[in-house]
């Protein structure tokens, strides 16, 4: 499978543009990680030596040229998604102990709609080499393909939310990002429809309507 | 270059604090049993789009995976995350304040919390806490929960009328849509 055609092929299985009162496809995943449409993942993985001077590097460049998340802006039902590098917790006082790790903890998660399964498969198959910059310095990571012993990985790595949350629980990624468009391009229509005479104003709406048929 | 907790107007916060012996069930229970009496707290705060609390007991070791040593957190743990609108500050005072009633069984179970778990303390307490973002990953994040929602609805109402106004000639499309649709903001 190409890139192209990989991301075509998630668009076909996660995206899904209606309203609904749950979560599509679930799959994978425990009910306590979801929020209407909306599924919470959180892993943390220890890292090797390697990754204490790589990881650093990799963040720094990933934010000084954002358009290395292009890929990930691809896969349209990442609502939001983190990752930090923990060395050392802040000290808060006995019995908690003062220090660093032995090693450095990556923590990982996001926010995204769709299947667990689904989510985890086009992690792998679109983001292959991204997925190996940044798990591949983790102890136990199995390459991002073949999928199975990387779900295997995530699931063991991987912590159950105990209270999740989200403001728009039935709206996914892309219908967010849709109607954000259609708003935009909606103010303009709003703006003709009060100067243009009627004939005008209908040749506009359909003009508005054929260029946002996909966001509608 | 920014703050790596920022990407467009989101904020990218997380808190991680030790959870005190003994309290780890009790916070679990609460904070599973957070939705069973109306919506989740976190509502009240109306500049997060998602917010997670977990509980993490330790980290996980296999020893296929060749690591020299093990590695064990020495408490349990309680991570806050939060992507929000705006300024950490501002934020933090409006947590402090609007979920006082549930921040007393939060963190008031974690290690190091101010008795008082509430205002200028709490924030001072999460603050100290925080964990740096090393990379934040935003689809839209030059919304806010507020323009979400609205384009949201704008996308409903549109849907709508398209269907509802098919065959209405040219006068009468532009007069609905005038009534339904609105003029510019």
């Amino acid at each position: 499978m190409t890139r192209s055609e990989g991301v075509a092929y998630v668009h076909r299985i996660v995206s899904v543009q209606t309203t609904s009162s749950g979560p599509i496809t679930a799959t994978g995943t425990h009910p306590r990680n979801n929020d209407g449409q909306v599924i919470a993942i959180t892993v943390f993985s220890t890292i090797k030596l390697q990754g204490r001077v790589f990881l650093p590097v990799l963040f720094a460049v990933t934010r000084r040229f954002p358009k290395l998340t292009g890929t990930l802006r691809q896969l349209s039902f990442i609502h939001f998604a983190r990752w930090c590098v923990i060395g050392k917790l802040p000290y808060n006082g006995p019995p908690q102990k003062k220090g660093r790790f032995r090693y450095p903890h990556m923590y990982f998660e996001s926010n995204f709609n769709g299947g667990w399964e689904e989510y985890i498969d086009a992690f792998s198959h679109i983001l292959t080499s991204g997925m190996t910059a940044f798990w591949g310095s983790s102890y136990g990571f199995p390459k991002p393909l073949p999928t199975a012993p990387f779900k295997r990985y995530i699931q063991a790595n991987e912590t159950e939310t105990d209270h999740y949350y989200c403001a728009y629980p039935d709206a996914t990624s892309t219908m967010i990002q849709r109607a954000l468009e259609l708003d935009e391009r909606l103010a303009a229509l709003k703006r003709d429809a009060e100067r243009l005479d009627p004939d005008a104003f209908a040749a506009a709406y359909r003009a508005f309507l054929t260029d946002m048929q996909k966001a509608l | 270059m920014g703050s790596p907790n920022v990407a467009g107007q989101a904020y990218a916060f997380m808190a991680m604090t030790p959870i005190k012996p003994g309290e780890e069930c009790p916070l679990a229970e609460y904070l599973r049993g957070l939705r069973a009496h109306g919506p989740s707290p976190l509502a009240r705060l109306a500049r997060t789009h998602i917010g997670r609390f977990v509980i993490v007991p330790d980290f996980h070791n296999d020893p296929t995976w060749k690591q020299r040593r093990e590695e064990h957190l020495d408490l349990n743990y309680l991570i806050f995350t939060s992507n929000f609108d705006g300024a950490l500050d501002s934020y933090l005072d409006e947590l402090c304040e609007r979920l006082a009633p549930e921040a007393s069984e939060i963190w008031g179970r974690c290690v190091g919390c101010p008795e008082s778990a509430r205002g200028a303390a709490l924030k001072a307490y999460l603050k100290h806490n925080q964990i740096k973002t090393g990379i934040f990953f935003t689809a839209y994040g030059h919304a806010t929960v507020g323009e979400v929602k609205q384009a949201l609805r704008e996308r409903e109402g549109m849907i709508a009328f398209a269907v509802a106004s098919q065959g209405l000639e040219p006068e009468a499309l532009q007069k609905a849509f005038l009534a339904e649709i609105g003029i510019a903001r």
